[in-house]
Protein backbone atom coordinates (compact mmCIF):
# COMPACT_ATOMS: atom_id res chain seq x y z
CA UNK A 1 0.00 0.00 0.00
CA UNK A 2 1.31 3.41 -0.21
CA UNK A 3 1.38 5.30 2.25
CA UNK A 4 -0.79 8.66 1.04
CA UNK A 5 -3.58 5.64 0.43
CA UNK A 6 -3.46 4.67 4.02
CA UNK A 7 -5.28 7.96 4.83
CA UNK A 8 -8.20 6.24 2.69
CA UNK A 9 -8.64 3.84 5.98
CA UNK A 10 -9.65 6.25 9.05
CA UNK A 11 -12.78 4.12 10.44
CA UNK A 12 -14.77 6.69 10.17
CA UNK A 13 -18.65 6.57 8.48
CA UNK A 14 -18.15 2.56 8.00
CA UNK A 15 -14.68 2.87 6.41
CA UNK A 16 -12.15 -0.04 7.74
CA UNK A 17 -9.48 1.44 10.54
CA UNK A 18 -5.65 0.93 9.67
CA UNK A 19 -2.62 2.69 11.07
CA UNK A 20 0.89 2.00 9.76
CA UNK A 21 4.00 1.22 12.14
CA UNK A 22 7.23 0.02 11.16
CA UNK A 23 6.37 -0.22 7.71
CA UNK A 24 3.12 -2.92 8.24
CA UNK A 25 -0.13 -1.99 8.28
CA UNK A 26 -2.22 -2.76 10.64
CA UNK A 27 -6.39 -3.63 10.91
CA UNK A 28 -8.01 -2.13 14.28
CA UNK A 29 -11.27 -1.77 12.71
CA UNK A 30 -14.09 -2.70 15.21
CA UNK A 31 -11.73 -2.47 18.13
CA UNK A 32 -13.24 -0.51 21.16
CA UNK A 33 -9.61 1.40 21.96
CA UNK A 34 -10.00 3.06 18.48
CA UNK A 35 -14.07 4.16 18.33
CA UNK A 36 -14.39 6.32 14.85
CA UNK A 37 -11.07 5.51 13.82
CA UNK A 38 -9.72 7.98 17.29
CA UNK A 39 -7.39 6.84 19.77
CA UNK A 40 -7.14 7.75 23.25
CA UNK A 41 -8.56 10.93 21.62
CA UNK A 42 -5.09 11.95 20.30
CA UNK A 43 -4.10 9.00 16.76
CA UNK A 44 -5.87 9.02 14.23
CA UNK A 45 -6.64 5.76 11.90
CA UNK A 46 -5.12 6.72 8.51
CA UNK A 47 -1.83 7.48 10.02
CA UNK A 48 1.33 6.08 10.41
CA UNK A 49 2.35 5.99 13.88
CA UNK A 50 5.70 4.85 13.98
CA UNK A 51 7.54 7.92 15.84
CA UNK A 52 4.59 8.02 18.62
CA UNK A 53 5.36 4.49 20.25
CA UNK A 54 7.94 5.37 22.77
CA UNK A 55 5.01 8.24 24.13
CA UNK A 56 2.68 5.04 24.94
CA UNK A 57 1.75 3.72 27.75
CA UNK A 58 2.36 0.48 26.20
CA UNK A 59 5.20 -1.35 24.29
CA UNK A 60 4.91 -2.07 21.17
CA UNK A 61 3.92 -5.93 21.98
CA UNK A 62 0.25 -4.63 22.14
CA UNK A 63 0.41 -4.79 18.69
CA UNK A 64 0.90 -8.50 17.64
CA UNK A 65 -3.33 -8.64 18.97
CA UNK A 66 -3.41 -6.68 15.95
CA UNK A 67 -3.98 -8.40 11.73
CA UNK A 68 -1.20 -7.23 9.54
CA UNK A 69 -3.02 -6.56 6.28
CA UNK A 70 -0.24 -4.80 4.10
CA UNK A 71 2.98 -3.01 4.16
CA UNK A 72 3.86 0.44 3.42
CA UNK A 73 5.38 1.04 -0.18
CA UNK A 74 8.35 3.19 0.84
CA UNK A 75 9.25 4.89 -2.60
CA UNK A 76 6.43 7.52 -2.86
CA UNK A 77 7.39 10.94 -3.19
CA UNK A 78 6.41 12.47 -0.26
CA UNK A 79 8.79 10.01 1.90
CA UNK A 80 11.43 10.66 -0.60
CA UNK A 81 10.53 14.51 0.63
CA UNK A 82 10.74 13.94 4.21
CA UNK A 83 14.16 12.18 3.56
CA UNK A 84 15.39 14.98 1.38
CA UNK A 85 14.29 17.38 4.28
CA UNK A 86 15.70 15.49 7.10
CA UNK A 87 18.85 15.55 5.04
CA UNK A 88 18.91 19.08 4.85
CA UNK A 89 18.03 19.43 9.08
CA UNK A 90 21.43 17.14 9.17
CA UNK A 91 23.33 19.46 7.28
CA UNK A 92 22.39 22.35 8.62
CA UNK A 93 22.53 21.06 12.23
CA UNK A 94 26.44 19.84 11.28
CA UNK A 95 27.11 23.25 9.96
CA UNK A 96 24.80 25.74 11.26
CA UNK A 97 25.30 28.23 8.56
CA UNK A 98 22.76 31.00 9.84
CA UNK A 99 24.84 31.24 12.96
CA UNK A 100 28.11 31.52 11.77
CA UNK A 101 27.12 33.68 8.60
CA UNK A 102 25.11 36.45 11.13
CA UNK A 103 28.09 37.34 12.75
CA UNK A 104 29.69 39.39 9.87
CA UNK A 105 26.91 42.18 9.71
CA UNK A 106 26.07 42.47 13.26
CA UNK A 107 29.97 43.61 14.06
CA UNK A 108 30.43 45.57 11.02
CA UNK A 109 26.85 47.62 11.11
CA UNK A 110 27.85 48.80 14.48
CA UNK A 111 31.45 49.15 13.96
CA UNK A 112 30.04 51.57 10.76
CA UNK A 113 28.10 53.74 12.90
CA UNK A 114 30.49 54.20 15.81
CA UNK A 115 33.09 55.14 12.87
CA UNK A 116 31.05 57.38 11.70
CA UNK A 117 30.21 59.07 14.72
CA UNK A 118 33.89 59.41 15.52
CA UNK A 119 33.90 61.64 12.07
CA UNK A 120 30.95 63.66 12.88
CA UNK A 121 32.86 64.64 16.27
CA UNK A 122 36.25 64.57 15.29
CA UNK A 123 35.74 65.39 11.68
CA UNK A 124 39.07 62.76 10.60
CA UNK A 125 38.37 61.43 7.18
CA UNK A 126 39.98 58.41 7.60
CA UNK A 127 36.35 57.66 10.31
CA UNK A 128 34.61 58.33 7.49
CA UNK A 129 36.54 56.15 4.99
CA UNK A 130 36.77 53.17 7.91
CA UNK A 131 32.46 54.00 7.96
CA UNK A 132 31.71 53.42 4.75
CA UNK A 133 34.12 50.29 4.06
CA UNK A 134 32.06 48.54 7.27
CA UNK A 135 29.19 49.67 5.74
CA UNK A 136 29.63 47.97 2.31
CA UNK A 137 31.03 45.13 4.27
CA UNK A 138 28.18 44.88 6.28
CA UNK A 139 25.74 45.30 3.28
CA UNK A 140 27.26 42.44 1.43
CA UNK A 141 27.38 40.20 4.17
CA UNK A 142 23.67 40.50 5.39
CA UNK A 143 22.87 38.64 2.01
CA UNK A 144 24.38 35.54 3.27
CA UNK A 145 22.95 35.95 6.59
CA UNK A 146 19.69 36.53 5.04
CA UNK A 147 19.87 33.36 2.79
CA UNK A 148 20.72 31.24 5.04
CA UNK A 149 18.25 32.62 7.87
CA UNK A 150 15.65 31.88 5.32
CA UNK A 151 16.84 28.01 4.58
CA UNK A 152 16.81 27.84 8.45
CA UNK A 153 13.12 28.89 8.39
CA UNK A 154 12.72 26.17 6.05
CA UNK A 155 14.09 23.52 7.22
CA UNK A 156 13.79 23.92 11.22
CA UNK A 157 10.71 25.57 10.94
CA UNK A 158 8.11 24.79 8.35
CA UNK A 159 8.35 28.85 7.17
CA UNK A 160 5.67 28.87 9.87
CA UNK A 161 5.07 32.69 9.88
CA UNK A 162 4.90 34.01 13.60
CA UNK A 163 6.06 37.72 15.32
CA UNK A 164 9.27 36.44 15.72
CA UNK A 165 10.02 35.07 12.20
CA UNK A 166 7.97 38.22 10.75
CA UNK A 167 10.00 41.04 12.68
CA UNK A 168 13.01 39.38 11.83
CA UNK A 169 12.11 39.40 8.17
CA UNK A 170 10.54 42.49 7.82
CA UNK A 171 13.81 44.06 9.82
CA UNK A 172 16.35 42.59 7.75
CA UNK A 173 14.63 43.72 4.10
CA UNK A 174 14.65 47.43 6.18
CA UNK A 175 18.52 46.62 6.50
CA UNK A 176 18.86 45.69 3.45
CA UNK A 177 17.69 49.02 1.74
CA UNK A 178 18.92 51.34 4.49
CA UNK A 179 22.25 49.51 3.16
CA UNK A 180 22.33 49.24 -0.29
CA UNK A 181 20.73 53.17 -0.38
CA UNK A 182 23.23 53.97 1.75
CA UNK A 183 25.82 53.13 -0.14
CA UNK A 184 24.39 53.77 -3.65
CA UNK A 185 24.22 57.52 -2.20
CA UNK A 186 28.23 57.39 -1.05
CA UNK A 187 29.48 56.57 -4.35
CA UNK A 188 27.32 58.79 -5.74
CA UNK A 189 28.76 61.71 -3.57
CA UNK A 190 32.23 60.31 -2.40
CA UNK A 191 32.24 63.93 -0.32
CA UNK A 192 28.26 63.28 1.51
CA UNK A 193 28.96 63.17 4.71
CA UNK A 194 31.14 66.37 5.45
CA UNK A 195 28.23 68.46 3.91
CA UNK A 196 25.44 69.88 5.97
CA UNK A 197 22.67 69.70 3.65
CA UNK A 198 19.61 67.08 3.90
CA UNK A 199 21.11 64.29 2.01
CA UNK A 200 24.30 63.82 4.09
CA UNK A 201 21.89 63.90 6.81
CA UNK A 202 20.12 61.03 5.38
CA UNK A 203 23.50 59.01 5.04
CA UNK A 204 24.46 59.42 8.21
CA UNK A 205 20.73 58.57 9.10
CA UNK A 206 21.24 55.15 6.77
CA UNK A 207 24.20 54.34 8.67
CA UNK A 208 23.07 54.76 12.28
CA UNK A 209 19.42 53.80 11.97
CA UNK A 210 20.34 50.40 10.70
CA UNK A 211 21.78 49.79 14.52
CA UNK A 212 18.69 49.56 15.76
CA UNK A 213 17.14 47.86 12.78
CA UNK A 214 19.65 45.37 13.63
CA UNK A 215 19.33 45.26 17.12
CA UNK A 216 15.77 44.33 16.41
CA UNK A 217 16.70 41.12 14.07
CA UNK A 218 18.95 39.81 16.59
CA UNK A 219 16.82 40.55 19.37
CA UNK A 220 14.25 38.08 17.98
CA UNK A 221 16.73 35.52 16.67
CA UNK A 222 17.63 35.79 20.59
CA UNK A 223 14.39 34.75 21.36
CA UNK A 224 14.70 31.47 19.22
CA UNK A 225 18.07 30.77 20.76
CA UNK A 226 16.63 31.68 24.34
CA UNK A 227 12.86 31.33 23.82
CA UNK A 228 10.97 32.63 27.14
CA UNK B 1 -13.95 33.52 17.61
CA UNK B 2 -11.96 36.58 18.94
CA UNK B 3 -8.72 38.25 18.54
CA UNK B 4 -7.65 37.01 21.64
CA UNK B 5 -8.07 33.38 20.92
CA UNK B 6 -6.22 34.03 17.73
CA UNK B 7 -3.30 35.43 19.69
CA UNK B 8 -3.72 32.67 21.89
CA UNK B 9 -3.35 30.25 19.33
CA UNK B 10 0.10 32.14 17.56
CA UNK B 11 1.75 32.30 20.83
CA UNK B 12 0.93 28.55 21.41
CA UNK B 13 2.32 27.67 17.69
CA UNK B 14 5.63 30.16 18.30
CA UNK B 15 6.17 27.91 21.64
CA UNK B 16 5.61 24.46 19.52
CA UNK B 17 8.07 25.59 16.97
CA UNK B 18 10.53 26.30 18.43
CA UNK B 19 10.47 23.38 20.86
CA UNK B 20 10.73 20.77 17.74
CA UNK B 21 14.58 21.43 17.16
CA UNK B 22 15.46 21.15 20.27
CA UNK B 23 13.66 17.72 20.32
CA UNK B 24 15.77 17.07 17.28
CA UNK B 25 19.08 18.17 18.75
CA UNK B 26 18.23 16.15 21.79
CA UNK B 27 17.35 12.88 19.50
CA UNK B 28 21.05 13.56 17.94
CA UNK B 29 23.26 14.43 21.05
CA UNK B 30 21.62 10.90 22.36
CA UNK B 31 22.56 8.90 18.96
CA UNK B 32 26.12 10.13 19.29
CA UNK B 33 26.10 9.34 22.85
CA UNK B 34 24.89 6.07 21.93
CA UNK B 35 27.60 5.05 19.32
CA UNK B 36 30.18 6.72 21.81
CA UNK B 37 28.45 4.45 24.85
CA UNK B 38 31.41 2.31 26.12
CA UNK B 39 28.54 -1.13 27.81
CA UNK B 40 25.75 -1.85 26.81
CA UNK B 41 23.42 -0.37 29.32
CA UNK B 42 24.72 3.26 28.98
CA UNK B 43 24.06 2.38 25.10
CA UNK B 44 20.66 1.10 25.54
CA UNK B 45 20.05 4.00 27.74
CA UNK B 46 21.13 6.76 25.77
CA UNK B 47 19.29 4.67 22.76
CA UNK B 48 15.72 4.55 24.51
CA UNK B 49 16.38 8.42 25.33
CA UNK B 50 16.62 8.98 21.40
CA UNK B 51 13.73 7.04 20.58
CA UNK B 52 11.70 9.23 23.33
CA UNK B 53 13.24 12.25 22.16
CA UNK B 54 11.79 11.59 18.56
CA UNK B 55 8.23 10.69 20.21
CA UNK B 56 8.27 14.41 21.46
CA UNK B 57 9.30 15.48 18.10
CA UNK B 58 6.73 13.79 16.44
CA UNK B 59 3.56 14.57 19.45
CA UNK B 60 5.35 18.27 19.12
CA UNK B 61 4.59 18.28 15.09
CA UNK B 62 1.14 16.51 15.55
CA UNK B 63 -0.11 19.55 17.69
CA UNK B 64 1.63 21.79 15.77
CA UNK B 65 -0.31 20.61 12.77
CA UNK B 66 -3.72 20.80 15.24
CA UNK B 67 -3.17 23.83 16.36
CA UNK B 68 -2.52 25.70 12.89
CA UNK B 69 -5.53 24.16 11.25
CA UNK B 70 -7.34 26.13 14.37
CA UNK B 71 -5.35 28.86 13.72
CA UNK B 72 -7.09 28.75 9.90
CA UNK B 73 -10.83 28.44 11.56
CA UNK B 74 -10.41 31.20 13.61
CA UNK B 75 -9.03 33.88 10.80
CA UNK B 76 -12.05 32.38 9.02
CA UNK B 77 -10.20 30.78 5.75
Amino acid sequence: MKRENLKNYDGKDGRPAYFAYKGKVYDITGSKLWRNGTHVNRHHAGEDLTDFMSMAPHAEEVLEQCKIVDTIDDEVAEDIFIDRMDRLRDWYRRFHPHPVTLHYPMGLFYFAAFMQLLYLIFRVSAFESAAFYAFIGATLTTIPAAVSGLFSWWVNYQMTLTRIFRMKIIFTLVMLVFGISGCVLRFLYPGISAGTSPLSFSYSALVFLNVPALTIVAFNGGKITWPS
Amino acid sequence: MDKQRIKELEEMIQVVLLAIPREISAREFYLQAAKKAVSDSSRLLFSDLAEQEKGHEAELRRILTELKTELKEARGH
